[in-house]
């Protein structure tokens, strides 16, 4: 019986420590509301850690354009992304015209997008730390196939990077 | 039992440490962030109006890392041939020296330009007397102008060193408004990350 208590407790203990885990990074929310009369609403929150592991599943070959893309901009990007972390809060963007409103912000540790059309309503929320990570998942991403060796040792993408 | 309550209690801890982890962390108090903001407004009617507002620490943390064209760790490479042979360090470093004063004005059937230095500050002022009616004010702290040029080659100007001058600068520093009769664009910078309209 105290061995069964234990196992159970163990399991249970790991799954507390897992989901405390994949919760440290914070939530993605999705929320769209439509603004006809026939009102629908869609509301997804997932914890942002699954956001890197995911891409890491995703086939290495189907991110090679984006992960080339990428690379050039991976220092300006990080920067980018240490600097929002320690930023204040911030309106970083706001568009109004008679058709919509968009709005980017800075809020604690994450981004928020909240677009207003006729249509509907659409609020993102990405934690910054997961968006980043992402990226750093997507940019490292590239298959072997994709780079081009020459001689020298070099590749393609070192070529971009010193031009 | 007492073997289960230890490492109950471990799983606690770990479960803490996991939470802890997850509360943001207080920011100590440091200099107040200053931002560097653009609004253009479009004058007609349901006309869309855009903001940006740019915390000038990430601006100058970016800037070294963009590689591209002209531009190389925060420094601008400018040509000769672009700047027509103008020595515009040595110009520059006659004006920061030079009283307060008013060095051109032109008054012309459509156009008025003028350039001066006012108060720390080289203002142009340029006003367009044809349909749009347009109307253009510079004010560029010395300082600002100062950071652009120090440590630098002739042919260079120092964008880095120029957003860090103004994120020292204290108060509202209005920058460029562009007044037409169709739109209307403010650039200034100050401590107010979310201004209202």
């Amino acid at each position: 019986m105290v061995i069964l208590g234990k196992i159970a407790l163990g399991v249970f203990g790991t799954m507390v420590a897992g989901v405390g885990l994949i919760c440290s990074e914070g939530f993605v929310t999705v929320n769209v509301v439509e603004h006809q009369p026939e009102q629908h609403h869609i509301f997804v929150m997932a914890p942002a850690a699954i956001m890197p592991i995911t891409a890491r599943f995703i086939p290495a070959d189907k991110f090679d354009k984006a992960a080339r893309q990428l690379k050039p901009y991976m220092p300006t990007i990080r920067a980018a992304m240490d600097a929002l972390e320690k930023t204040d809060d911030v309106t970083l963007v706001e568009v109004k015209n008679a058709e919509e409103h968009v709005l980017v912000r800075k809020v604690g540790g994450s981004v928020i997008v909240d677009v207003d059309d006729h249509d509907d309503h659409v609020h993102v929320s990405t934690p910054i730390g997961a968006v980043e990570s992402t990226i750093e998942q997507i940019a490292s991403s590239q298959s072997s196939a994709a780079w081009t060796t020459h001689s020298d040792g070099s590749n393609d993408d070192e070529d971009r990077d010193t031009q | 039992m007492r073997k289960a309550y230890g490492f109950l209690a471990a799983v606690l801890i770990v479960c803490g440490i996991t939470a802890a982890s997850t509360i943001p962390t207080v920011k100590a108090a440091g200099p107040t962030e200053r931002y560097l903001h653009v609004r253009v407004q479009d004058s007609k009617d349901g006309g869309e109006s855009v903001s940006v507002n740019v915390p000038l620490s990430m601006a100058a943390a970016i800037l070294p890392t963009v590689n591209k064209g002209k531009l190389h760790n925060g420094v601008v490479h400018i040509d000769n041939a672009e700047m027509n042979d103008i020595d515009v360090k040595a110009l520059l470093e006659a004006i920061k020296n030079a009283p307060d004063n008013e060095f051109v004005s032109v008054k012309q059937k459509d156009e008025d330009v003028r350039v001066a230095k006012q108060g720390g500050n080289l203002i142009v002022h340029v006003i367009q007397k044809d349909k749009d009616a347009e109307k253009v004010d510079i004010t560029v702290p010395m300082k600002i102008v100062d950071a652009l040029l120090s440590n630098v080659k002739d042919n260079e100007v120092d964008v880095a060193a120029a957003l860090k001058a103004l994120g020292d600068a204290g108060g509202e520093a209005m920058l460029i408004t562009v007044q037409s009769t169709t739109e209307h664009i403010r650039i200034w910078v100050d401590s107010n990350g979310n201004p209202a309209e």
